[in-house]
């Protein structure tokens, strides 16, 4: 390498300088810096080139693809699941085997899991950690300290949030053309819904146990807007996800609600909340709509799910 | 001495009724949102289907109705042992009757037997109270002094609060743990008509059994002996007190959570009122404990909506300092 570059800094043909200069000549640039040595030396001065460019190759993006991920939160682990290749993750956190939250539970078994604990991810050498905004600082910050790189993704609350984490994971993770090609899918199927809204947007409403609702800059709201509904929690000035009184509730008059249950099955006050007979009464008889928490309790591509079922409640 | 207002039973009954319509017909009013109560009426009559109707009857009423029976159980409970063990101090709250229904009614509640039959609910208030008090009833013994009652029954109430929130850290729904402070504090908010129809048989049921308890209870305050010699049945009496506190007070608790002080304070504002008779003071105490519960639930309506503050946390401010006044007074005459 040392050779060939004092090679070509001691004599160069005037036929190259063109090139030099700017790039109107016909001559490409390895080719001029081989033009002073000898004929035969030329062919192997291209040889060589090619062979060290073919070795290099590999080292770099072996370097931009990391191999030993580790994820700490549930919406990271959605994410390196859709994204990475199976050889690619090391580990995975508990959440992500829990099937009411974790669209990717089925494919998430196959992977050892982790605690979020220090030790455990010192132990698994990753050479990569993805964790949430809102994962443990401490920990984040122990790790770091002992030399571990962390990546943390915000929690998005809308479609663009949503495909600026799919791209950035995928960069991160050396699968671009995996990511574009989800971001497109889930694009599809969203403008596809799009195409299709109601002349009248109906009323809804996202009621959770303890009375809790969507307003603006949550998933919630991004995906009924995107279905066809208006929400009532978004109009009301409700930002985030806060309770609504049950009063504020009925005179608003949705006509449809919807929820997530988090723990189906399960029994308390809260949940309690959901079967009082005024919600039933207020929206004409129509039952509250079950939807699976899994499809935006991460912003993710499966978002198009909750989106297409939301869209196929709307009343005829 | 002369007492400080001279009263007949009829007047007393018919004011404190009078302060109570009132206040229920206040607390009617009072939500986090204002609405034409004229309208709301009109069209609950009328049997149109409007939103104001609705808040009416399905929000606001149950709320209402279930201050004003729980308030009631409370403070008719309180003044019924407060005769039968002749003592200041007693009443649901501090002999563990009301942490124990709570108990009962969480085992209920988080384990799934409510949700498939709903007067399990009660049913598991009813046992929890009655197992509570009668425990209490047996580590303090019979005739036992003021502060022997109170200690045994601090000792069930710390049982059976600490067995609430073990069994709330094991329930299997995620919101259980947050419920702790409901359980111990009480809230009679987001209620429904439907938790009212579960806990009214119990309760009046309860408010039945002890209707003809007070002649006996006039009787008592001259002395066993004199109440036996007199023709009345003591081990009878208190079973049937015990058990109509049980019914009572676990059909409402199982509702509303442990809601404190009310049981206590209530008939000892009202007894001079009645000439310290006991007979006279349950209905009074009745009275007054569904007063004092609307106007403590109207009070924390007030607050500025999305402050979800406990009524039994208000009751719990007005109640504790009282009691500590009682202790205070009835050590004075002790020593």
């Amino acid at each position: 390498m040392i050779a060939f570059e004092r090679g070509t800094s001691t004599s160069f043909p005037r036929s190259c300088m063109g090139a030099r200069r700017g790039f109107g000549s016909g001559a490409s640039a390895p080719q001029c810096w081989a033009a002073g040595l000898k004929p035969h030396f030329r062919k192997f001065m291209r040889r060589l080139l090619f062979t060290l460019l073919l070795l290099l190759y590999p080292l770099c993006s072996q370097s931009a693809q990391p191999t030993r991920v580790a994820s700490i939160s549930l919406c990271t682990d959605q994410l390196l699941l859709l994204l990475a290749g199976p050889s690619q993750i090391v580990s995975i956190s508990y959440l992500a085997l829990e099937p009411n939250s974790s669209f990717m539970a089925q494919q998430a078994a196959q992977y050892p899991i982790n605690h979020a604990k220090a030790e455990e991810l010192l132990t698994l050498k990753p050479d990569l950690i993805l964790a949430s905004e809102y994962s443990d600082r401490t920990l984040i910050s122990l790790v770091q300290k002992l030399g571990l790189p962390v990546e943390r993704f915000p929690l998005p609350s809308s479609i663009q949030g949503i495909q600026e984490n799919i791209s950035r994971m995928a960069q991160l993770l050396g699968q671009e053309g995996r990511g574009r090609q989800l971001i497109q899918q889930m694009n599809q199927r969203l403008e596809q819904v799009a195409r299709q809204q109601p002349a009248v947007r109906p009323k809804a409403l996202f009621y959770q146990p303890n009375g809790y609702t969507s307003g603006e800059k949550t998933l919630q709201n991004t995906a009924l807007q995107l279905a066809g509904w208006r929400n009532l929690a978004a109009e009301l000035g409700i930002q985030g996800y806060r309770a609504i009184d049950i009063e504020a509730l009925l005179l608003a008059e949705p006509e449809q609600l919807f929820t997530s249950p988090y723990a189906p099955g399960s029994q308390s006050r809260a949940q309690q909340q959901l079967l009082h007979p005024a919600l039933k009464r207020v929206t004409a008889g129509r039952e509250m709509i079950e939807i699976d928490y899994k499809y935006w309790i991460c912003g993710g591509p499966m978002i198009a799910d909750a989106v297409e079922q939301l869209h196929q409640s709307l009343p005829p | 001495m002369r007492p400080p207002l001279l009263l007949t039973q009829k007047q007393l009954t018919g004011g404190l009724s009078l302060i109570l319509a009132v206040l229920f017909l206040l607390s009617l009013f009072i939500g986090s949102n204002p609405i034409s109560l004229f309208q709301a009426v009109r069209d609950a009559l009328l049997d149109t289907p409007s939103v104001v109707a609705m808040i009416l009857t399905e929000i606001r009423l149950p709320r209402s109705l279930i201050a004003l029976v729980t308030g009631a159980t409370l403070g008719l409970c309180g003044a019924a042992m407060q005769g039968l063990l002749r003592n200041p101090l007693a009443s649901p709250g501090l002999i563990g009757s009301a942490s124990g229904a709570a108990l009962g009614a969480v085992c209920m509640l988080y384990f799934g037997l409510s949700s498939t039959l709903p007067m399990a609910l009660p049913a598991g208030g009813i046992i929890g109270a009655l197992a509570a008090t009668l425990l209490v009833y047996l580590l303090a013994g019979r005739d036992a002094g003021t502060l022997t009652l109170i200690l045994a029954g601090v000792a069930i109430n710390a049982m059976a609060l600490a067995l609430i929130a073990l069994l709330l850290n094991l329930a299997p729904s995620p919101y259980a743990v947050r419920e702790i402070v409901l359980w111990m504090m009480g809230s009679i908010a987001n209620h429904s008509m439907a938790d009212f129809q579960i806990m009214l048989p119990g309760i009046l049921l309860g408010w039945f059994l002890l209707m003809g308890t007070g002649r006996s209870l006039d009787a008592l305050t001259l002395g066993e002996e004199t109440a036996t010699t007199m023709g009345f049945s003591l081990p009878l009496l208190r079973w049937r007190i015990f058990i109509a506190i049980a019914l009572a007070v676990g059909s409402a608790i199982s509702i509303t959570g442990s809601i404190g002080f009310i049981g206590l304070v209530v008939p000892h504002l009202l007894r001079p009122l009645v000439n310290h008779q006991p007979s006279k003071l349950l209905l009074a105490s009745a009275i007054g404990g569904a007063i004092l519960l609307l106007a403590a639930d109207i009070c924390v309506r007030l607050f500025p909506a999305g402050t979800d503050i406990k009524v039994g946390v208000l009751t719990s401010l007005v109640g504790a300092p009282f009691f500590l006044y009682l202790i205070i007074k009835s050590r004075r005459y002790q020593l």
